[in-house]
């Protein structure tokens, strides 16, 4: 077992060394106002023994959850990933499939959509072949929030009887995204868990101790200085591996990052809204200030990432029209991944739903110019949802925001996975070149990073009547035609005619 | 109207108009991110366009019909807008071609008919009616937007005309050819087969009936003998083996995926979104509770009621209404049956109704809804208000989110279904009347 700690300071100048404290077993941090990551690494030989069961089934397993609540964004944690759980999945040749989703399901919640991965996950569409990391399946769902991994991880690891580490646990409660890697050739578990900031005012107070001898523990505490060259990062503060060092080590270090922050003086965000009214076929709407809309470098173009849950598709045949597209200030769609049936219903669907790549115009046509708001529309279309009782005929559906960003071509050479706190398989990033650098543009204040959309349903209570009423409206349109052809057969409209002719 | 009494405006006006609409669509397309051309016609021409470059026309989502239509727009796949439109051009000449045999049809001749030999209507007359086809609006832009359904209809009229010709061979090869383009012409079949009796052969009317008569007094042998007679055996024949071989060679190149995708996909689908079928609401509901396992919704009708709507539907238009009808007028027992089959079929869009419009011109001469325009009219005006009322309510449901899938969609769907049946009744009626207004007697 393996931890990583690193606190990124919020503001270095209210930084005092005194608030670290190395003894010969132990670190101690006292109010550390700052973000932390905390990476556990595994061994195969240290998990419950369902959970290796369920990873000799993956040859490769990423799994990336965000909180749907905004946070704040650090360097260099300056990837972006839309809310919810997002899986990256490469099953293991021959394996049977038979226990992911049984254990997936044990420790996320019983209620997720997994039936087995063959039929609930969805190919991943590679457009770039040279991009060795990417994962060949996809999966996604709302999970707002780790209470059931939680629960499960304090029975589980803690036994249920260990108080200190069922509070290290219910602490992921707090956290604004979890990441857990697996693959085959390390044949270990990652887990890595971001909090922006404490859950309380007074920022962290932690105590990490060396776990044993096998175990090796190292804290960071970086702050982030101004780098010398565009693409990359550079941090500087103190590192310490616990039970080697007696006191932190300072360090300074620049590395070159695919995840890039906008330069300091751009102002872009965006929001979310769905057009009113947004019947069966709702627009998704991405609205920026125009004036801040400026490249950050020559070769870049504005992208968005969407996720979208089985009960919304795209069309990609109504993308297809450059002037359609236009109309909506997109330039193209990229790349659609998933769940693409433009006629079925949500209830005969067996996959999560789709993920689709959009690159957006960035052309401001003078007409728009004038309300200084730039408005992205992505026409989606709502799958029928179940009919049920006691609504009253709709419900709101969940979506995640999806991600923006500007993706741009780094220079030849550069070696991203230098960079100790890189994140790969977010979906996205597989459908670039290795050397392209994501600018990602910050999402507008909100409360919460999920909009909700009405749905239309059948509401059975006003349908009692259909099936009796359906029944007796065919029987009686069916007696009066036969009727009619009895009287004819008998000839009885000649008879009418001949009378009346005479 | 004297402009519409010669068939040389009448065409003209019927070229015309199409010319305009594709000129007009074209237009559209070029300069509106919303386009004139039928969502459709771009499956089409992305099939064919599949089949230009090797794969099958089934690559494409939501391609539902035989291959032999994406090949037969192969031109789309040329550079050009000329020839992406070449399809619509096609399918326009195909409707006035429709058009021109409607007219022949009413003129009673095939268009070579000695004067006085037929039931045939004089030129002016024949044309009116025919124009309710030629200078229809709504044909003209189906077919100019792009839907393959002109394609269906010529095929059809053609197949009413070979009939009424007394060619049963080239009769046969069309239904084959109808029915494996869309499964639903081979009602037409039961209707022709119990037509060409010996009566229409010959062309007596009388002699017919006297015949008919002695085939009852003889024995269930001879009545099986006599109704095997060599225009029922020739027409069966060459349908069969056309459908036969056109399925089986489409089978043989495409496999699985045709087999798929051209018939069992409207066997097995469930018809869920909303449409004027009043099996709609009824299917909507039973799809989905079967589908979910959860036994705390829907609970699950015992018997599957929306799997028996088939026997109302097939036992009037494939037995009934042929049984009863087609040696009186075949052409109107056509529209009964296609206006039977479309009123009680599990699903249904408008450009159903071009399938019984196409017989609209042999029906209207002799109905009770121009003798009596007030019936008509009231007729209309339902079969209208039917419409607008089921069309607001979808209205309101696809673009303002309102569930009116229980209520305003489910009444409008039935009220329109009862003026369906109500027109229905009045055409049952009409021919049990009207007789053989369109049976040609043979050439002498």
């Amino acid at each position: 077992m393996k931890h990583r700690i690193t606190y990124f300071l919020h503001d270095p100048s209210e930084f005092d060394i005194s608030q670290i404290e190395v003894k010969s077993d132990a670190l101690s941090v006292d109010s550390l106002d700052a973000a932390k990551e905390h990476r556990i690494t595994l061994g195969l030989s240290e998990l419950p023994p369902e959970l290796r069961r369920a990873l000799s089934e993956c040859y490769e397993l990423h799994l990336r959850w965000t909180r749907p609540t905004p946070y704040y964004h650090v360097s260099p944690l300056l990837s972006r990933s839309s809310s919810g759980m997002h899986l990256f999945y490469t099953p293991q040749l021959g394996s049977s499939q038979n226990f992911f989703c049984s254990a997936f399901k044990q420790i996320f919640g019983d209620d997720l959509k997994c039936i087995n991965p063959a039929t609930t996950f969805t190919n991943v569409s590679i457009l770039s072949e040279r991009f060795a990391t990417g994962a060949s399946q996809q999966y996604h769902t709302m999970l707002s929030s780790l209470a059931e991994l939680i629960t499960y991880l304090s029975h589980k690891v803690c036994k249920g009887r260990d108080y200190a580490c069922i509070k290290q646990m219910q602490s992921l409660s707090s956290a604004a995204y979890l990441d857990i890697d697996y693959d085959t050739i390390s044949h270990a578990l990652t887990f890595t868990a971001f909090w922006d900031s404490a859950p309380s005012s007074h920022g962290w107070t932690d105590k990490h101790s060396q776990l044993g001898p096998t175990h090796q523990t190292e804290v960071g505490i970086l702050n982030s200085e101004t780098p010398t060259e565009p693409e990359e990062l550079k941090l500087g503060g103190f590192l310490t591996v616990i039970g080697e060092d007696d006191h932190p080590s300072p360090t300074l270090f620049a590395f070159p990052s695919r995840h890039q922050p906008l330069p300091q003086s751009s102002e872009l965000d965006y929001r979310t809204a769905f057009r009113d009214p947004t019947g069966l076929h709702p627009v998704l709407q991405l609205i920026f200030p125009s004036s801040q809309l400026e490249s950050p470098g020559e070769s870049c173009a504005l992208h968005t990432y969407l996720t979208l849950p089985s009960y919304l598709f795209i069309d990609k045949y109504q993308l297809s029209d450059p002037l359609f597209l236009a109309s909506q200030n997109l330039v193209a769609l990229h790349s659609i991944a998933g769940e693409t049936d433009l006629e079925a219903p949500d209830w005969i669907i067996k996959t999560w739903g789709s993920a689709a790549l959009l690159e957006l115009s960035t052309s401001i046509s003078t007409s728009a110019s004038a309300d200084e708001e730039l408005t992205v529309s992505i026409p989606l279309h709502l799958r029928y949802l179940s009919p049920s009782n006691a609504t009253l005929g709709q419900i709101q559906v969940p979506v995640p925001w999806p991600i923006v960003f500007w993706a741009c071509v780094a220079d030849e050479g550069t070696k991203m996975n230098v960079n100790p706190f890189d994140r790969v398989n977010l979906g996205y990033d597989g459908l670039f070149g290795p050397r392209t650098m994501f600018y990602h543009v910050p999402t507008a204040p909100t409360k919460i990073l999920v909009q909700h959309v009405r749905v239309p349903i059948l509401n059975l209570d006003d349908a009692q009547y259909v099936e009796i009423g359906t029944v007796f409206a065919i029987a009686l349109g069916s007696l009066w035609v036969l009727w009619k052809l009895l009287r004819v057969w008998t000839g009885g409209y000649h008879e009418n005619v001949s009378k009346k002719t005479q | 109207m004297p402009l519409l009494s010669s068939p040389r405006t009448v065409f003209t006006l019927a070229l015309l108009l199409r010319l305009v609409l594709l000129l007009y669509g074209t237009l559209q397309d070029a300069f509106s991110p919303l386009k004139y051309t039928d969502i459709d016609y771009y499956v089409f021409t992305d099939a064919a366009r599949f089949l230009a470059h090797g794969h099958s026309p089934y690559t494409r989502d939501t391609y539902r019909y035989t291959p032999l239509l994406a090949w037969l727009l192969y031109p789309t796949s040329w550079p050009g807008a000329f020839w992406f439109a070449s399809g619509k051009v096609l399918f326009a000449l195909c409707d006035v071609l429709a058009g021109w045999l409607i007219y022949a049809i009413l003129r009673g001749g095939g268009g070579g008919s000695r004067e006085g030999s037929g039931n045939g209507m004089d030129e002016t007359r024949a044309i009116r009616f025919a124009s309710l086809w030629l200078l229809n609006p709504m044909v003209a832009q189906i077919s100019t937007r792009g839907s393959s359904e002109g394609l269906l209809c010529v095929n059809v009229v053609a197949l009413l005309w070979a009939v009424l010709a007394r060619r049963t061979r080239v009769a046969g090869v069309l239904l084959g050819l109808a029915v494996h383009l869309k499964i639903y012409p081979f009602i037409y079949g039961a209707s022709i087969l119990w037509y060409l009796d010996e009566r229409t052969t010959s062309g007596d009317n009388s002699a017919g009936k006297e015949k008919k008569k002695k085939g009852q007094k003889t024995g269930p042998m001879t009545g099986v003998l006599t109704f095997c007679n060599r225009a029922r055996i020739e027409f069966a024949i060459y349908a069969a083996a056309t459908f036969l071989l056109l399925s089986g060679a489409m089978a043989a190149l495409y496999g699985r995926e045709f087999v798929q995708h051209t018939y069992l996909y409207h066997l097995t689908r469930i018809d869920h979104r909303h449409n004027f079928s009043p099996y709609n609401t009824l299917l909507h509901i039973t799809s989905s509770a079967s589908a979910s396992a959860s036994p705390t919704t829907h609970s699950k009708p015992p018997i599957r009621l929306e799997s028996l709507a088939f026997i109302p539907q097939l036992l009037l238009s494939t037995l009934l209404i042929p049984l009863i009808l087609a040696k009186r007028d075949l052409a109107s027992t056509m529209l009964a049956q296609t206006f039977a089959f479309v009123t009680f079929n599990k699903v249904c869009t408008s450009q159903y109704f071009l399938w019984y419009l196409v017989f609209l011109p042999f029906y209207l001469p002799r109905s009770t809804l121009l003798a009596r325009p007030r019936l008509g009219l009231s007729v209309a005006a339902c079969w209208v208000a039917a419409q607008v009322w089921w069309l607001q309510q979808g209205y309101q449901l696809e673009f303002l989110g309102r569930s009116t899938f229980a209520t305003g969609l489910w009444w409008s769907g039935i009220a329109f279904y009862f003026v369906n049946v109500w027109v229905l009744g009045i055409v049952v009626a009409d021919i049990g009347r009207g007789g053989a207004v369109l049976t040609w007697k043979q050439k002498e």
